[in-house]
């Protein structure tokens, strides 16, 4: 497919939006779903993001 | 980085963005921020984002400087970054170079998010390794954040990272090579096309790749405006999608295992103290060159280019096989190696010029100037498989540096010996003497010996 007139950023646009929505809400009902855990205290430990552990992987000397 | 169009001191891959642009001056590389983007710099550098970012070792540090700007009506600030020791391509990258400049993108764009900025573009050119890690060279590619836009760099990531390594690890790592010839990265369509049945299966891969391709189609003629219709994206959609697409690249796995080269120093017939006696002398002659940048050329898992970095010496680690790379690259990332960077390259068809005028990213063999070549059981491979003439061989190597360390390995070797197996003994000229005579055109031989338990030869020369 070679688009010369036409844009691939709208379906592009489109898509995204959706993955998005579905992958918002599952973050959504998984914090929900943590909180949830530690409320009943099953799970102490907390949360770490892994962009938090990136910081943890610096150059080494 | 040398080439400039000429008349101009700004690089010449710089062209499409007026947030700035990159010039060299005296053999220093600037990086001229434009009032366009004034606002948005002072974001990030006040915002803590840039600190954050430095700190993890994801963005270029860079300095401020004071010198003229090279373009005095469009100026705001002039910076100085950290200069990157060889500029490298994607399709050079082997698949865990790859993967690991993709999740470096996604890491920088959801640190990003948290200071009030986003990524505005997610090109894989903006991503080089520095010290053995994948850092943001690209300053200015960060725009402030809009609460409800989407990610307008979420097509060239999956373009320019997630289609290459979907295809390299789910149906043949070669598949990189296709970056070479799409500039602005394999267009999902294609992708989709080329990806095994399988792969649709798989969330990630459906949602990022299949369906994305199956919109783009459907949607082509349709303004983005339009397709919009008002709708938002909260932050946290946003964020979620960033995760999906992380969650996919971390799924995508290569295993460099079974290829010839790969297992090569087990398969083949050196013995230990041969092994030993040729790294002896390929350490004691780098010392006494006190090279500092090395090319290793048929690198293989990088050995021989440990041992120039024992030396002191910053070292491009080149090989053809995909396989060898990678098992390369693991090892600089396991012993967190700053010194040695390993790439895809074949030398008979090395990396061309590509992109607009030929001019936007530079051939492998424009792009490096290094004191010393190390051509280690190579030129065989490139006499008789790619039949080049040992006089063209070396004429090659002088254009490379100035000392070449390279190893003559005979037809009665038995490697040769399986070369030949299956062509037409038709290289006459190939004998130590003619191997000498050949590269006495160019270089003078100032030391050879053989190695120990081998019939095979290694030499130190330097450019007439």
């Amino acid at each position: 497919m070679i688009l010369i007139y036409l844009d691939p950023g709208s379906g592009s646009f489109l898509i995204q939006l959706l993955i998005a929505a579905i992958a918002g809400l599952s973050i959504a009902v998984g914090a929900n779903w943590a909180k949830l855990k530690r409320w009943i205290g099953r799970k102490k430990k907390k949360n770490e993001t892994d962009d938090e552990e990136d910081d943890n992987q610096q150059p080494g000397a | 980085m040398k080439k400039t169009i000429i008349n101009s001191p700004v690089h010449s891959a710089s062209f499409r963005d007026p947030s700035g642009f990159l010039f060299t001056r005296d053999g220093v590389l600037y990086r001229q921020v434009n009032q366009a983007y004034g606002e948005e710099y002072t974001h990030l550098m006040e915002s803590g984002l840039y600190a954050r970012l430095v700190k993890a070792g994801l963005l270029i540090a860079h300095v401020e400087s004071e010198i003229e700007p090279a373009d005095e009506k469009l100026v705001y600030k002039v910076l100085c970054p950290e200069r990157v020791p060889f500029i490298s391509y994607p399709y050079e990258w082997s698949f865990g170079e790859l993967k690991d400049a993709a999740l470096a993108t996604l890491s920088i764009q959801k640190r990003a998010l948290k200071f009030g900025m986003s990524l505005k573009d997610a090109s894989a050119y903006n991503i080089q390794f520095f010290r053995g890690r994948p850092v943001l060279i690209d300053t200015l590619s960060f725009e402030t954040y809009q609460e409800g836009e989407p990610w307008v760099a979420y097509r060239q990531f999956c373009q320019h990272f997630l289609a290459p390594l979907a295809l390299m690890a789910c149906r043949d790592v070669r598949l990189s090579q296709l970056l070479r010839v799409f500039i602005d990265g394999i267009p999902l369509d294609l992708a989709s096309k080329l990806l095994p049945i399988r792969t649709r299966w798989r969330m990630g891969l459906l949602a990022h790749i299949h369906l994305h391709a199956s919109a783009q189609r459907r949607y082509a003629d349709v303004a983005i405006s339009e397709a919009r219709a008002g709708r938002r994206m909260s932050k946290e959609a946003l964020l979620g999608l960033i995760e999906s697409l992380q969650a996919t690249v971390r799924k995508l796995d290569w295993k460099p295992a079974g290829t010839e080269w790969a297992d090569y120093y087990a398969a083949n017939n050196y013995s230990d103290a041969a092994f030993e006696h040729k790294k002896v002398l390929v350490g004691d002659w780098l010392s006494r060159i006190e090279a500092k940048k090395v090319l290793d050329l048929g690198a293989n898992t990088g050995i021989f280019s440990r041992c120039a970095v024992e030396t002191g010496a910053n070292v491009i680690s080149a090989d053809i096989d995909p396989a060898a790379v990678e098992v390369n690259y693991r090892l600089v990332k396991e012993n967190k190696e700053q010194d040695l960077l390993p790439l895809v390259i074949d030398l008979t068809n090395p990396s061309p010029a590509i992109g607009w005028q030929n001019l936007e990213r530079d051939s492998f063999l424009q792009r490096g100037s290094f004191d010393v070549t190390l051509a280690l059981a190579l030129i065989h491979h490139l006499a008789i498989s790619n039949n080049v003439p040992l006089t063209r061989l070396a004429a090659f190597f002088a254009t490379c540096s100035e000392w070449l360390i390279v190893e003559y390995i005979p037809k009665s070797d038995s490697q040769v010996q399986k070369l030949l197996r299956s062509r037409l003994d038709i290289f006459k000229e190939y004998t130590q003497s003619g191997f000498e005579e050949a590269f006495k055109s160019c270089f003078t031989i100032l030391e050879s010996s053989a190695i120990r338990d081998t019939e095979r030869w290694l030499y130190l020369m330097r450019r007439k």
